[in-house]
């Protein structure tokens, strides 16, 4: 193929590999294009436990006790910024002699995908770390959530279709919400070009709540202030969204003084127990239902061993901050706005097409009726006529590293990537540039 | 008096009497009408409470105090350093190029980032040349529609972003795109050759947008292309006014084409934008407490909590703040 290999004069066979790689700010996604359908998930993170023993990236999986641990992360607010943490774990996964997914960068392309918005100075930095430290030969760093649209869309929205219909990549129309870790971001992407002018975000993200939810337990039951970690699995667990948030609401409430409502005393299904881990014989948290007229005191004689956390209206209240970030006093829009937001910088006949097809993805959309409550918050915004399907990937979590897979097996691939030769010929900013300005228009759009 | 501190919420007749009122309570931060306005009445009473402003200052503060520890990756700021390798692997690592040695060595935060892209942003506004020198990497207009984009797309008044970063355009780094537009051109124009010989080979460069682009392919609905497969079966309905969806008119292919060329937002501008109190619903509250609906609001810092239970003991934690 023609594309980008044009000013390779005796360079070798174009790349045997191809490494892909979605940079989270709290998993690396990481995997190769030609042999694996889907990613290794590492955690992307240097953790410290209380015995000070250091985990790098993937031995995270070795440690037993996560209470006290500590984390330092490479990826601020999703972009990369701390290379040296960043080139350690990159090191031990990729790179080291016995890494878990080997690969000689001299031999190999990158694919990376990267969040949108990003600022260039921390472009220029990976760049040059990937060209000048690692070595690859050749590159290609794309916004993620553009890179979703390699995906068989139509498949996640189970659209009746003849069996024998051949999926092209990428999809025509989607709206990519990406809620992570860091934030979430609305970007509508046309043949797998996202509209810039209409990305939008949201500094609201798994981080976030996580660490909101910490607060609410720190005020109402133990210091947890520290175990950010059992936190968090505990809100993955346990948080949901509420379709229904003044009933939940008020169900949860315990009445004024001396009243004890009934839905309070039986829980109304909302209540569940936690069971904290202990370090001891249980490291991670369970869940349980919550058992009415056992009252708190009563239960902490009879099993001293274990702490359990009745939650109420922490299951609900977290995750909400996606729809209502004013809730805890923060100036941006909920999610359903900034769907509203984005769609306002378009003309109004790609309306239709984006709003039949929004797809989330990011960790996030595990909550439980996190789809339904966003095609809720969407309808009640858009004109009556519009059909608004949101789906949730298979898997949003990989969804993104998928997409990026499909994209690096795609003729697309070669008009964007760039070679250390044309890096070294031409520099970093003109490599900057070229990522920039992305697929552009006159590329094929079928491929 | 014993009032618990307890103001009632109530509509929006205001009755004025010594220690308590009924007052109109709009939104989380405490508005004027909150504190009797009657100073007389409080000088009689001899007591030196909290003014509003004290009081919505107080929540501001605490606001932004929370929301910076919500941000936070760890509440303790802990130092891991990188751990050694097993093996000694390290010493072959040690010769970096000069890029990479100062990438590595950096210790810059997001926030530092954010705050130097800023400053030359600002720089470059004021002083475009002295900017395009500091960073030519990045005070070179990549992020800019390019001027023949705009003028193919009549349609869509271009957005108010683009036109900042075309301001902030330097001098030389113009004419540097100049020189690039012409070789780029020169590409173009053998890259347009090969495709019109076989109009479904990729083109060889992503830049070729320059160019004039609607040669290489049909004028209509190129980038969405029309529906080619067989229409649903037809129902007897279908003509049916009533039933009939209206559906608004696609864009022109020149729009789609600028909206898939316009050149990336900066971070900031891609935050999305908080309406205000105005134009959205009102700000929800809730009690600090247990998280029902905020009710009541406490007259010393202006936290807010739904009963009395909540209220006393949200009374023994505020007390210890800010003295009785």
């Amino acid at each position: 193929m023609a594309g980008g290999k044009k000013s390779q004069l005796s360079g070798p066979a174009p790349s045997s590999r191809t490494l892909v790689i979605d940079n989270g700010a709290n998993t690396i996604k990481a995997g190769f294009a030609s042999e694996d359908n889907e990613p290794r998930i590492i955690p992307n993170c240097i953790a410290r436990d209380r015995h000070r023993k250091t985990f790098v990236g993937s031995e995270l999986d070795k440690c037993k006790d996560f209470g006290e641990i500590a984390f330092r992360r490479p990826v601020e607010k999703g972009y990369i910024v701390n290379w040296e943490a960043q080139k350690e774990i990159w090191d031990r996964e990729f790179f080291d002699e016995k890494a878990p997914q080997k690969c000689d960068p001299a031999d190999a392309r990158l694919v990376l995908a990267e969040h949108s918005n990003s600022l260039p100075a921390l472009q220029t930095h990976c760049d040059q770390m990937v060209f000048e430290e690692f070595g690859f030969a050749s590159y290609c760093r794309g916004p993620g959530p553009a890179l979703n649209a390699y995906n068989d869309v139509q498949a996640i929205f189970q659209t009746p279709r003849p069996p024998e219909t051949v999926v092209e990549y990428p999809a025509e129309v989607m709206l990519v919400v990406d809620s992570g870790y860091s934030h979430t971001t609305v970007t509508p992407v046309l043949q797998g070009r996202p509209l810039h002018q209409a990305v939008r975000r949201l500094d609201v993200g798994g981080k976030l709540m996580t660490n909101y939810l910490t607060r609410l337990l720190s005020v109402r039951h133990f210091d947890m202030r520290n175990d950010t970690y059992v936190v968090n699995e505990m809100k993955e667990a346990a948080c949901y969204i509420s379709l229904d948030f003044k009933g939940d609401l008020e169900k949860t409430w315990k009445g004024t003084r001396g009243e004890r409502r009934l839905d309070y005393l039986s829980g109304a299904g909302i209540a569940k127990d936690y069971v904290l881990p202990d370090s001891h014989t249980r490291f991670h948290g369970v869940v349980r239902e919550y058992e009415p007229g056992v009252s708190a005191k009563a239960r902490k004689g009879a099993v001293s061993t274990e702490d359990v956390l009745t939650l109420r209206n922490e299951r609900f209240v977290v995750p909400e901050l996606l729809f209502h970030p004013s809730d805890i006093g923060m100036h941006q829009p909920g999610l359903g706005d900034l769907v509203m937001q984005s769609l306002s910088e378009l003309p109004i006949g790609l309306w239709p097409g984006l709003l039949a097809n929004i797809v989330v993805v990011g960790g996030n959309a595990l909550f439980e009726n996190f789809i339904q409550r966003l095609q809720t918050e969407v309808l009640q915004r858009v004109p009556d006529a519009c059909i608004v399907r949101v789906a949730r990937a298979q898997d949003p979590i990989a969804c993104t590293w998928v997409g990026a897979a499909n994209f690096a097996r795609h003729a697309h691939v070669e008009t964007l990537a760039v070679t250390k030769q044309e890096y070294e010929e031409h520099g970093s900013a003109w490599v900057a540039r070229k990522f920039a300005l992305g697929l552009g228009v006159d590329c094929d759009p079928t491929g | 008096m014993n009032n618990f501190g307890v103001i009632e919420v109530a509509g929006g007749k205001t009755t004025r009497a010594p220690g308590w009122a009924y007052v109109p309570d709009v939104g989380p931060s405490p508005a004027q009408a909150l504190q009797p306005t009657n100073r007389k009445g409080r000088a009689a009473r001899n007591q030196a409470g909290p003014s509003a402003a004290d009081v919505s200052a107080r929540q501001d503060a605490k606001i932004r105090k929370e929301l910076e520890a919500l941000d936070r990756d760890t509440n303790k700021d802990v130092n891991i350093p990188i751990p050694p390798k097993v093996g000694g692997s390290r010493a072959q690592t040690n010769k970096h190029t000069p890029n990479v040695r100062k990438i590595l060595q950096s210790q810059k935060t997001f926030a530092n980032y954010l705050d130097d892209y800023q400053a030359l942003l600002a720089l470059a506004e004021t002083n475009p040349a002295a900017a395009a020198a500091l960073n030519p990497a990045n005070a070179a207009p990549p992020k800019a529609a390019p001027p023949s984009t705009a003028r193919n797309s009549p349609a869509p008044p271009p957005p108010e972003p683009k036109s900042t970063a075309a301001s902030k355009r330097s001098a030389a780094a113009a004419k540097r795109a100049a020189a690039k537009e012409a070789k780029e051109a020169e590409e173009a124009a053998a890259a347009k050759a090969k495709a019109e010989a076989k109009p479904k080979a990729p083109e060889p460069l992503a830049e070729s947008k320059d160019e004039d682009p609607p040669q290489s392919y049909p004028p209509d609905g190129t980038i969405l292309p029309a529906y080619q497969k067989p229409p649903p079966p037809a129902h007897p309905s279908d003509n049916d006014p009533l039933l009939v969806s209206r559906i608004p008119p696609f864009p022109s292919d020149g729009e789609l084409r600028a909206l898939m060329t316009a050149p990336p937002l900066s971070y900031l501008e891609a935050r999305g934008t908080w309406g205000g109190e105005e134009t959205g619903y009102p700000t929800r509250v809730f009690c600090e407490v247990c998280g029902y609906w905020g009710r009541v609001r406490c007259m010393k810092c202006g936290a807010r909590v739904c009963a009395l239970d909540c209220l006393e003991m949200h009374k023994a934690e505020c007390v210890t703040r800010y003295g009785l």
